[in-house]
């Protein structure tokens, strides 16, 4: 399977730009920073490419569907998203020691990614509707913009712990001001937040064309609405009670916590109807 | 006359419990926490099962509190009903205010509103003080938005904004959750949801509601014509295909073939399709023909059921196999006519005129196996449905207003200055996103004091 060859090849990529941005930080040398960029680039374009592929071989095998359909191809999208994601973030704020936080949550995605099953099957009756394509599409996007912003909340609580202590030298010092990563904790989130609304929403739409009921309570709608209800907690006590700063970045990475738990924790260790993993 | 103002005070506190954000934090966190707990535990499950999970004593405990159905216990059903209060009562406070401030805007830059703006400019002009008014306000209005003019005590002032929009987004977003759940309730007290399992070739006109406490009318019969299952080379199932058709007035007034992502409605009832299975065993095809050959009819034989044949005597099918002696599938019966003894012997489906051989006055050929279907339905009418994709899209457009527009507001004030020359101030803020307004505000800066240079 060729596409399996390019993912893997996505996996190395990801893994040699982590290792680029830490080691930039490290040496405190932006030359070794940008190529870490290029390797991204890189990356998103092989991984998109493999995307593609994986489309068009399953295509070929005759049973041809969108390529977001099991936890292997989800894992991969969500890595994929979160490389876009990234690159887009570094380009606006013009920063690369983003990279250091947020790249290895790609990495560490798809070396779990290559320790699942690769083939690619059929789509079971159930998982046969266009509201696939749109409910898994918009709640990748979202994760992934959590996983942004949790990746920076991390940066600043180190920040911070910093500059409380009035030390601006070492590896922390090259990070952007706590003002900046504040800022982008929060935007991330206002990207995140209405593309989970449409992934939930679309999801209900599609149990609703699929058998007659929109919201069943099952665990994976529950944790979805769980994590919807914590960054909803999240933009209110931001505008309205001044959760600026550490406690906003301390319930970003809660928030972040709840969405690994309910993309995988779910199917890991609770069961349910979806189809990702565990089973 | 004290008294009432101390009630007034108590409904003053009461109101401000109800409008407070804290509040809504505080419910959007214990939603969250207890929603966590109907994932742990199995909902809805049999007693037996839970019974077999934990303790008596836990058991005792947890079915008191409803935790085996807590999604629609009084408990979770009161953290529900606070949280729509609180955002009735929220929006009810703060709606006149923001339509206030969106219907009154601060048309004039004084002094004390200038020094609140961060960003702003100051310059002075020759000439009179309404041309460069003139010329400030077209500038605007090309690069900007059209302005207000304002004249007051020697002064003008121009204002003008975009994106009020995203006032209004916050409001959009509420009211999307208020609608949501009126459409929830609407479609829980007027609608039904029913399960009905119907084998191929019958009909039913009624379905069981409620896990079967109730019959439903549907008004109107659906017939099952056909069930058939397709897989992938693989043997993977690819699609459950029923036909069913709608039989209304005597008359059969729809027809389709539904799979699970496609289903039928009628008159606001759906029929989904959700499960299948075996109705009764498989039936064996048997074509009854004359020695000359004149076909006779057919016989559906169940297994071991006698059936008889008009004149002949009784054939009763008692074994199948898939490829008996290598011949492919075969049909073992039996024959017994009046006052002979049985005859037992084997059809095979590859060799129809086999049994002419037999010497009968009549021969059998056997057809193969067919088993009947079930189809399941999942059968719903839910009138709430439209409401709730209604919310469910103002909630995005809502999303989308609060958080990527931006009310920006910009204002210029002219006055005569004590040299003779025109003094002007350039101020400007916005609600959100102010990085990318500031970049925008210096853009406007740079074209409107060039304007008329
Ligand atoms: C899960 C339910 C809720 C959602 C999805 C939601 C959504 C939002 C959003 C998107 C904003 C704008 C945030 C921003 O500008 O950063 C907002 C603001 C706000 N929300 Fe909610 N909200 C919810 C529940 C509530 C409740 C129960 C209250 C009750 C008091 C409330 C009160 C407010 C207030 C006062 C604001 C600020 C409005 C302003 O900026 O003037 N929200 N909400």
């Amino acid at each position: 399977m060729s596409n399996v060859i390019l993912f893997n090849l996505t996996t190395v990529l990801f893994g040699v730009a982590s290792a680029l941005y830490l080691g930039a930080l490290y040496a405190k040398n932006e030359k070794i920073a940008g190529v870490g960029t290029w390797v991204c680039i890189l990356a998103a374009v092989v991984s998109t490419a493999a995307l593609g592929v994986r489309w068009y071989e399953s295509y070929q095998m005759g049973i041809g569907r969108i390529p977001v359909t099991n936890l292997y191809e989800s894992l991969v999208f969500f890595a994929w998203s979160v490389n876009l994601f990234y690159l887009i973030v570094e380009r606006k704020y013009r920063n690369r020691t983003f990279g250091a936080f947020v790249m290895p949550i790609a990495f560490f995605t798809m070396v779990f990614a290559v320790y699942n099953d690769s083939s690619i099957q059929p789509l079971v009756p159930a998982l046969q509707s266009y509201w696939l394509h749109a409910h898994v599409i918009t709640c990748f996007v979202g994760y992934a913009a959590f996983a942004v912003s949790a990746g920076v909340a991390l940066m600043y609580l180190l920040k911070a712990r910093q500059e409380e202590a009035k030390i601006s030298e070492g590896v922390v010092g090259l990070l952007p001001s706590c003002k900046m990563l504040d800022d982008l904790v929060y935007r991330a989130i206002i990207w995140g937040f209405p593309f989970l609304t449409a992934g939930i929403i679309t999801g209900a739409a599609w149990a609703n064309y699929a058998w007659g009921t929109y919201w069943s309570w099952d665990p994976k709608e529950t944790w979805s609405l769980i994590v919807w209800l914590v960054y909803a907690a999240f933009l209110h006590a931001r505008i309205t009670r001044g959760w600026y700063g550490r406690r906003a970045a301390i319930l970003s990475i809660v928030g972040f916590v709840a969405t690994i738990m309910c993309y995988l924790g779910v199917n890991l260790v609770l069961s349910g109807l979806h189809s990702y993993g565990g089973g | 006359m004290a008294d009432e103002k101390r009630t007034l005070s108590l409904m003053d506190r009461v109101w401000d419990f109800f409008i407070s954000v804290k509040l809504a934090i505080f419910t959007l966190i214990i939603l969250a926490v207890t929603s966590i707990l109907g994932t742990i535990v199995e909902q809805n499950q049999p007693p037996e099962k839970y019974h077999k999970i934990y303790e008596d004593w836990a058991f005792a405990l947890m079915d008191r509190i409803n935790l085996f159905d807590m999604y629609h216990s009084m408990w979770f059903l009161f953290i529900l009903v606070l949280f729509t209060v609180n955002l009735s009562c929220c929006t009810i406070d703060r709606f006149p205010k923001m339509l206030k401030i969106v219907r009154n805007p601060r048309t004039k830059l004084d002094g004390n509103l200038e020094k609140s703006l961060s960003l702003s400019d100051r310059w002075k002009r020759k000439g009179s003080l309404t041309e460069w008014a003139g010329k400030y306000a077209e500038a605007l209005s090309a690069s900007f938005a059209k302005p207000i003019v304002t004249e007051d005590g020697g002064e003008v002032h121009l204002y003008a904004e975009t994106g009020v929009a995203s006032r209004f987004g916050v409001y959009v977003t509420h009211l999307s959750i208020i609608i949501i759940f009126i459409g929830a309730i609407a479609g829980n007290v007027l609608g039904f949801k029913g399960y009905v399992n119907i084998p191929e070739g019958e009909s039913v006109a009624q379905v069981p509601v409620r896990g079967g406490l109730r019959m439903q009318d549907l008004g109107f019969t659906v017939r099952c014509n056909a069930f058939s299952l397709e897989t992938y080379p693989s043997g993977q199932p690819k699609a459950y295909k029923s036909d069913l058709s709608v039989i209304d007035g005597g008359r059969e007034v729809a027809r389709k073939t539904i799979v699970v992502n496609d289903p039928l409605q009628y008159k606001g009832i759906w029929f989904y399709q959700s499960s299948y299975g075996q109705a009764g065993g498989a039936t064996a095809k048997v074509a009854v023909s004359r020695k000359d050959g004149t076909p006779m009819g057919a016989l559906a034989l169940a297994a071991n059921e006698s059936v008889p044949v008009d004149g002949y005597g009784v054939v009763r099918g008692v074994n199948y196999d898939q490829n008996f002696q290598g011949n492919g599938p075969a049909l073992q019966v039996v024959v017994e006519k009046p006052g002979k003894p049985a005859a037992t012997f084997w059809l095979f489906q590859a060799s129809p005129n086999l049994d002419r051989q037999r010497a009968d006055s009549l021969f059998f050929s056997f057809g193969g196996l067919s088993s009947k279907f079930f189809t399941g339905l999942q059968v719903a009418k839910d009138p709430g449905v439209n409401i709730v994709w209604l919310g469910c899209a103002l909630m995005v457009i809502g999303l989308i207003m609060a958080f990527f527009l931006s009310h920006q507001r910009v204002w210029v004030r002219l006055a005569q200055g004590a040299d003779g020359r025109v003094e002007v101030v350039l101020a400007g803020s916005a609600g959100r996103n102010r990085l990318a307004f500031e970049k925008r505000f210096e853009k406007l800066q740079i074209g409107v004091k060039a304007t008329g240079q």
